[in-house]
């Protein structure tokens, strides 16, 4: 047996016959995986703190930079108001999510099967995708109104990128023995796409949508600063022009703690059902 | 068995049941940028069934392209492949051949024994079971217990032998192996030979085995058939001379150091 077949062994049972052995090994897992997450955790306390007497020994004011404990006091003072502007950028970025991905997909499978559609249409995407959202923004404002629709549109072409060129390139880099052993087996068409292309782009597609993930969230928000009454993108306009930079902060940071709970969602599902890909992931 | 029996057939065109591979004339032309390029020129060819053939030569003999069209992956540009008594798209049809790749080829996100069972989930309704399970198979080349693992956790020995429990799943008429142990170390590929040779005594199949090594082509055909190159041709089939069943020692018996000799000799000429 070769050692990358010792590596398939189950760590639980790397000292089978030494139960001391076994014992220590496990708390020095343990004690590895508690590092791990405390070590973030100790330096983002650390920053805040600095931050914290800067602000009291410098006697900055807060419309400059607030003190964390005064983020702190506004992101539970403020609390209903702070969740009531996340649920519209919440929907508007899952929604655009959902909509920029599918059409990603969808479109992809259609370049894999017509090199003819990819050479005429994936041009006219990089063109697009050089447009800043800054710029889209209001486009899409003037074209679909002053509702939800824009941000979503907003949402949904910012993450459609970067899945379209992932998609293409996971559905196509299939191996030449994999596609001949299918022939060998005398699969349909219908049969290779669906157990040979498809799952072969699952890890290009999950790298894409990690990134979607942070983006979706990204592009809600500034579709939010042209012309919208609630939201996080809209708190920030609000909380900018009236100088009140504690709410700023706090707003930022109820954004940021969703948006990295939609990525942590992806890397939980990636890990979920990519797990036969765990040897090229490492 | 008799070596005489499998010598060069008399020129009979036809195919009788005894034949499993009948190639006449065959060649393959691939069209590049720099103009058209021979892989095959005029291979006449047979093998009887149950027999062991191994494939010898230099690179871009076009050992594999043979392979390829006896596997009705690639179309011969001129002369006439039978395979199994009939047109080799038939015999791929009826899941008569069996492959095995040279980088086993499994697919990643399915368990070993979901990768033994591919064959008989695809394929429209051609998807006959063969008188081995999966699991049998996974017996026979020694992955018992496996049967849950996915393909990163095995070592590349263990993925060419998964490949192989997949070619027989279907009970192949013929295997067509395309140098399915020239990524091992020599030790694993020692102890494959082995192995090898016993999934022939035991199933009983024809077996079509392309190779880099003169050793392996010794040691494991009754015969092997040495291609020279630009434009891949026949240059020589040698008769193997050595007692069955094979085992490893063998290969120190002066029949065998002289027979890989000659091989050697013929392929300088290559």
């Amino acid at each position: 047996m070769s050692s990358q077949a010792v590596h398939a062994l189950p760590i639980a049972s790397a000292f089978t016959d030494d139960a001391e052995a076994q014992a220590r090994f496990d708390s020095m897992q343990r004690y590895l995986k508690w590092r791990k997450r405390l070590l973030p955790l100790i330096a983002v306390a650390c920053l805040l703190l600095l931050w914290e007497g800067a602000v009291r020994a410098f006697g900055i004011r807060p419309f400059i930079a607030p003190a964390p404990s005064a983020v702190a006091a506004v992101l539970y003072a403020k609390f209903g108001l702070l969740m009531q502007n996340l649920v519209p950028t919440a929907i508007e970025a899952l929604l655009g999510f959902l909509l920029g991905n599918a059409a990603a997909i969808l479109i992809a499978t259609a370049f894999v099967y017509k090199r003819t559609l990819e050479e005429a249409f994936f041009p006219v995407a990089v063109m697009i995708n050089t447009v800043p959202v800054v710029a889209k923004a209001p486009i899409l404002v003037l074209l679909l109104g002053n509702g939800m629709e824009p941000k979503i549109a907003i949402a949904a072409l910012i993450c459609f990128f970067p899945t379209l060129v992932n998609m293409t390139r996971g559905l196509r880099d299939v191996s030449p023995q994999q596609l001949e052993l299918m022939r060998i087996l005398s699969a349909s068409p219908r049969e290779v796409f669906f157990k040979l292309r498809l799952l072969n782009a699952l890890p290009y597609l999950f790298s894409a949508l990690k990134i979607a993930a942070s983006t979706a969230v990204i592009g809600a928000i500034v579709g939010e600063w042209i012309g919208a009454t609630s939201g996080i993108g809209a708190l920030i306009i609000q909380a900018t022009y009236n100088f009140d930079s504690p709410l700023l902060y706090a707003t930022i940071v109820v954004g940021s703690v969703f948006s990295a709970t939609f990525f942590g969602l992806i890397s939980w599902a990636e890990h979920r059902f990519l797990k036969w890909n765990a040897g090229r992931a490492s | 068995m008799s070596v005489a029996a499998l010598q060069r057939p008399p020129s009979r065109p036809a195919a009788t049941t005894s034949t499993a591979i009948a190639l006449s004339g065959v060649g393959v032309r691939f069209t590049t940028e720099r103009g058209t390029v021979a892989a095959l020129e005029n291979i006449d060819l047979e093998v009887r069934q149950g027999g062991f053939l191994t494939l010898l030569g230099p690179s871009g003999c076009g050992k594999s392209t043979l392979l390829r069209v006896i596997a009705d992956l690639i179309a011969p540009t001129s002369g006439r492949a039978e395979v199994l008594g009939g047109p080799p798209s038939a015999a791929r049809q009826r899941r008569d051949i069996g492959f095995v790749f040279q980088d086993a080829a499994l697919l990643p996100w399915r368990t070993i024994i979901e990768n033994v069972a591919l064959p008989l989930e695809v394929g429209n309704g051609r998807a006959r079971p063969g008188k081995r399970s999966p699991r049998e198979l996974l017996e026979l080349v020694g992955l018992a217990g496996w049967e849950k693992a996915y393909p990163h956790e095995l070592s590349g020995g263990m993925r060419q032998r998964v490949s192989i429990a997949r070619a027989l799943v279907n009970d192949p008429k013929l295997l067509l192996m395309d140098e399915p142990f020239g990524a091992l170390d020599e030790i694993t590929r020692d102890r494959l030979n082995e192995e090898l040779l016993q999934v022939w005594a035991e199933t009983g199949t024809t077996i079509l085995f392309v190779t880099h090594s003169l050793y392996e082509a010794a040691f494991l055909g009754e015969e092997v058939l040495l291609l020279a190159a630009r434009p891949g041709r026949v240059q020589e089939r040698v008769p193997v001379d050595l007692p069955s069943p094979r085992c490893i020692p063998m290969r120190e018996t002066s029949a065998f150091i002289e027979l890989v000799a000659h091989l050697r000799r013929v392929l300088e000429t290559c």
